[in-house]
């Protein structure tokens, strides 16, 4: 199908258009079956990405096995960033502090991913109850869309200002521990809700937690009240209710949400500067610090371990829920 | 409708227009000249793009530049890191930029830029030696690292050359010299060296500058300071010399020395206000803002000299025929003396201060330049008090305190490893 | 009778259990914000953080003066728009993908993680990919095309696996009726398959505008000579923060929350009169 839009259609920088089917045998397929030909459904948003993902993504893989010059990219090929990325210094020498340490590339991937799971369960353990709320007892769809747009407010003002506001919010002399104090609770100013693994933590459940919540909401949706009813009816208890019906039919929504939550953290970089006051780095922040040095080479090493990983990650979480199995 | 919008705030000071029609005016032109950018718009005359930090791009001095040249310049402000990624792979996509000294190493080689004629720049004399020759007076220190003179001259092929030729890569422009700030009230003494960065006194109150380049040369003058290390050029450091400094500074931050690490001017602001720390690396401008909102703040001048840098402005390599007339218009304006009074009033200097004396009072003078206690009040570039009647500023004269910079920001040969260490540094 | 009332009793306070919950929630998620709101009523000498220096709307007039780096309202605009162009790309590309993912075809395992490429290829990178290939091709980048392009590739995967959780189990007996009725697939899709699927089509749609208003990585080389919003705000970072971001922060929240209660009011009134 990609190889067939290739042809068809190049160039052209928006107006994707759509492609039809181009051997009659497969038309013919299409046609006999109900809806719409999936050649047309799937050529406007496949030329798109072919142009706005999949070139640029090629010569991001071409600018990793380049050689840095210190002043951008020459096309000598060569596989010494990743052998950077790789090689720690002393790794596996018996006796050299280093004898289990992979090198920091891997460790700032390591500790990006321990957070990702982390966060994970954390959001779906807050988040689901809000769309088990939103689902199920709100009633109309008109409460829900609003509920839910109120849980989506805090998104539209830019991350870059909310980030100016977790000092005042948290910092020693910031309204929480004000409101700690007033209410008598601590005598003395905490600092450990900014610049610290809990504040970290914190607010990254609190940033993304949002996306969890609306995938199980629609996966919790569509759970027709009548069976719930009947399991009720013939005395299952609430706890049993939810392990054999509402549990496994949220899942693919949970998996969903899930897989949002991970490529979100396994990509972060801001909130570690402004909210970890920087004391830790992400894969995302050693990428924008190679870039910033213009060693694009290894920049596309780390992204490309980075998309690796990420895409290691979502399979597992399919292997584990198959989202697609029962459309 | 840039050019428009830019020269308001100028004609309002002059008309003097109340409030209320200012407020009427200026959102009808910001409404109508929002969508620029959109495709089919009519240009009237081909703009001069420069692109830059919010340090040299202000719409008050693009907008006089405008004004004062006849043609419209339009300035596009960006972060740093978006500023040099554009800069190094889009040169197409402005005529002017203004940059900084210590990205030289990678722009001046990627030959993005094309060498400025100093036959051209009208004012080329008025330009101090500090950047010719690296000493602002006949008994300064040239400094280490990527010193401006080390940058600036080059052949009409824009390769580098030793010493005085008609070529170079920019046109000095505003400069400082950047140290610490600290808060006197927590720290309850004079801070005179930059060993007080790691002083024991102040564990968990300290901040860092976060970008590895800079930030190691503070720890580095810190190092040097107590006496644990003496580098042999800290804008140019070795592997050994990196490993000794990324070790130290790991075992520090595992003590839970530092609160944070800051990358952004606003952020080491928030910092010092809300308390979070007491003592931080710190760019002079900032230590004004946090004096502003009322928190007692001093910007130490240590003894061991301070760290410097330098803006300028290039020509991107494509610009040709009449484009090029423009920009070199414009930078030729910046050397004028009105751009670098309005840079002053923020507390940077201009490459050339006699030029900047004529377009500012001379109690400004005084107190920018001289360092000597203000006279009366003065004012920021946009009419706001910000120095008090009697205030001196910390660190002497421009002359004083550019004699002895100890390192130029830099990016060094090692580049590559110090990041690496920074972010063994940043995960410890 | 007395089983009736005590089940009922149940239920309503599960339900209160689940409202206060979701009280809770709301201010756990809005609670960093509260600061920004107090403080962009900051007075005209105060700073972006506590103390307050008096009390005054000086920081909400600057956000319709002209700034002084970069150009807020005009950055604001193209967001804006770029945000609503986004939106309708991600409503209508994820509709059809999901559509199209709802029978096997070939290639459908290679374009699924196509699309969840999109959500795994950082940002900076992607945008420097693209830049360089524009600048060897000749195409300058704008924020209404290049930006465009890859705000798309962005959003597109959480619109399309929004949908995706849609048209899990989704029940196409009715689909079936229509077609045995003799209705064309147009008529089909308009008048059974949409409604159906349109909280999840809103849903698509408002990831695509959320995540592409809030973009900085992706845009950094891509915007072309005018800035976006987060470009422009990361601009403005470069000298003093000021309580005018705090403003634009606050306003934007509210007239947020005016544009739910609208949608809750028109909603309301619509729905009486269809009835």
């Amino acid at each position: 199908m990609v190889d067939q839009v290739v042809n068809g259609h190049h160039g052209g920088l928006i107006g994707s258009q759509p492609t039809p089917p181009t051997t009659a045998g497969e038309a013919k397929q299409f046609r006999r079956e109900a809806g719409f030909p999936t050649g047309w459904l799937i050529a406007p948003a496949a030329i798109w990405l072919i142009v706005f993902l999949v070139i640029p993504l090629i010569s991001i893989v071409v600018f990793s096995f380049w050689t840095s010059s210190g002043y951008g990219m020459e096309p000598d090929l060569t596989l010494h960033h990743y052998g950077e990325y790789f090689h720690n210094q002393g790794f596996f020498i018996p006796g050299d502090d280093n004898f289990l340490r992979p090198s920091v590339f891997i460790r700032s991937l390591g500790s990006t991913f321990y957070f990702a799971l982390v966060v994970m369960v954390l959001c779906l353990v807050i988040g689901y109850p809000i769309a088990y709320f939103l689902a199920m007892q709100v009633k109309s769809f008109k409460w829900q869309l609003a509920l839910f747009l109120l849980c989506m407010v805090p998104f539209w003002t830019s991350y870059l200002i909310r980030a100016v506001a977790w000092i005042p919010m948290l910092g020693r002399r910031g309204l929480f521990n004000k409101m700690l104090m007033g209410l008598d609770i601590i005598d003395k100013p905490i600092g450990i809700l900014l610049y610290s693994e809990f504040g970290y933590t914190m607010a990254l459940v609190q940033l993304y937690v949002v996306l969890c919540v609306g995938p199980i909401f629609f996966s919790l949706a569509k759970i027709d009240q009548a069976i719930l009813e009947a399991a009720r009816d013939m005395g299952a208890s609430i706890f049993q209710i939810f392990r054999e019906i509402i549990g496994p039919l949220s899942l693919p929504g949970v998996a969903i949400g899930m897989i949002f939550i991970f490529v979100m953290i396994m990509g972060e970089f801001a909130t570690a500067v402004v909210v970890y006051g920087g004391k830790t780095s992400t894969t995302g922040t050693v990428i924008l610090n190679y870039y910033a040095i213009a060693n694009y080479p290894f920049a596309a090493v780390n992204a490309l371990m980075l998309m690796l990983s990420m895409m290691i990650g979502v399979v597992v979480i399919l292997k584990i829920v198959d989202i697609r199995k029962e459309l | 409708m840039a050019k428009k919008r830019q020269k308001t705030p100028t004609s309002v000071r002059k008309a003097g227009l109340t409030r209320r029609q200012f407020v009427g005016t200026a959102a009808g032109t910001a409404v109508a000249g929002a969508i620029t950018g959109f495709p089919n718009i009519v240009r009237a005359a081909d703009p001069t793009r420069t692109i830059g930090l919010g340090v040299s791009i202000i719409n008050e001095i693009q907008g006089q530049a405008s004004k004062d040249l006849g043609f419209p310049i339009r300035g596009q402000a960006l972060g740093y890191g978006a500023m040099f990624g554009k800069m190094l792979n889009q040169n197409d996509q402005y005529e002017v930029a203004e940059g900084y000294y210590n990205d030289f190493d990678v722009m001046v080689p990627a030959k993005v830029w094309q060498p400025i004629d100093t036959k051209r720049i009208k004012q080329w004399d008025a330009v101090t030696d500090l950047c010719k020759t690296g000493r602002l007076t006949p008994d300064s220190n040239v400094g280490q690292g990527d010193a401006p003179f080390r940058h600036l001259w080059v052949d009409e092929n824009g390769d580098r050359v030793e010493g005085p030729s008609r070529y170079i890569t920019a046109v000095p422009g505003w400069h400082n010299a950047d140290s610490m700030g600290y808060n006197p009230e927590e720290t309850g003494r004079k801070i005179d060296s930059w060993a007080e960065l790691f002083s024991d006194d102040f564990k968990g109150q300290v901040a860092l500058l976060n970008v590895p380049q800079i930030g190691t040369m503070d720890a580095a003058m810190g190092v040097e300071a107590l006496g644990l290390y003496k580098f042999k050029d800290k804008g140019n450091m070795t592997r050994e010399e990196i490993d000794f400094l990324i070790d130290f500074l790991i075992k520090k931050k595992k003590e839970g020395h530092f609160r944070a690490f800051w990358e952004t001017f606003g952020q080491s602001v928030n910092l010092m206000v809300s308390g979070e720390v007491v003592l931080e690396s710190m760019w002079s401008p900032a230590v004004t803002a946090i004096k502003a909102e009322g928190v007692p703040c001093i910007y130490a001048f240590p003894k061991e000299g301070m760290r410097g840098w330098h803006g300028c402005l290039s020509i991107s390599a494509k610009v040709t025929g009449k484009a090029l007339d423009q920009a070199y218009k414009y930078v030729n304006w910046w050397l004028d003396g009105w751009a670098g009074a309005f840079v002053a009033r923020q507390g940077y200097y201009m490459s050339v201060p006699d030029n900047v004396k004529k377009f500012l009072e001379p109690e400004e003078w005084d107190y920018w330049y001289m360092g000597k206690p203000a006279a009366k009040e003065l004012p920021d570039p946009f009419d706001t008090i910000i120095v008090p009647e009697g205030e001196i500023r910390d660190g002497g004269s421009y002359w004083d305190r550019f004699k002895n910079i100890a390192v130029w920001n830099s990016l060094m040969d090692e580049n590559d490893y110090l990041v690496k260490r920074w972010t063994e540094f940043l995960s410890a | 009778m007395r089983r009736w009332t005590r089940e009922r009793r149940r239920r309503a306070w599960i339900k209160t259990g689940y409202s206060v919950y979701f009280v809770l929630f709301l201010i756990f998620i809005y609670g960093p914000m509260i600061a920004m709101f107090v403080l962009s009523f900051q007075g005209r000498r105060g700073g972006t953080s506590f103390p307050m220096r008096g009390v005054s709307l000086y920081w909400w007039e600057k956000l319709i003066e002209p700034s002084t780096v970069g150009d807020l309202q005009g950055a604001l605009l193209r967001s804006l728009v770029l945000a609503l162009i986004v939106m309708a790309f991600t409503a209508l590309f994820s509709t059809m993908l999901s559509m199209a993912f709802r029978k096997r075809f070939p290639g459908s395992g290679v374009l699924f993680y196509t699309v969840m490429a999109g959500l795994m290829v950082p940002g900076i990178l992607l945008s420097l990919g693209l830049a360089t290939l524009l600048k060897e091709v000749g195409i300058p980048p704008a924020w209404w095309s290049s930006a465009l392009g890859v705000h798309v590739v962005w959003t597109l995967p959480f619109g399309f696996l929004v949908m995706m959780a849609v048209f899990n189990r989704f029940d196409s007996r009715l689909e079936e009726a229509a077609r045995d009725m003799g209705a064309d697939e147009w008529t089909v899709f308009k008048e059974v398959t949409l409604p159906l699927i349109l909280p999840g089509v809103v849903a698509a749609g408002l990831f695509g505008f959320t995540l592409s208003y809030d973009e900085f990585a992706r845009t950094t080389l891509l915007a072309g000579e005018f800035n976006t919003l987060p470009l422009d705000i990361n601009a403005s970072m470069t000298q003093r923060i000021r309580p005018t971001l705090f403003a634009l922060g606050t306003a934007s929240t509210i007239f947020s929350l005016l544009m739910i209660a609208l949608f809750v009011i028109i909603y309301t009134i619509l729905y009486r009169r269809a009835r």
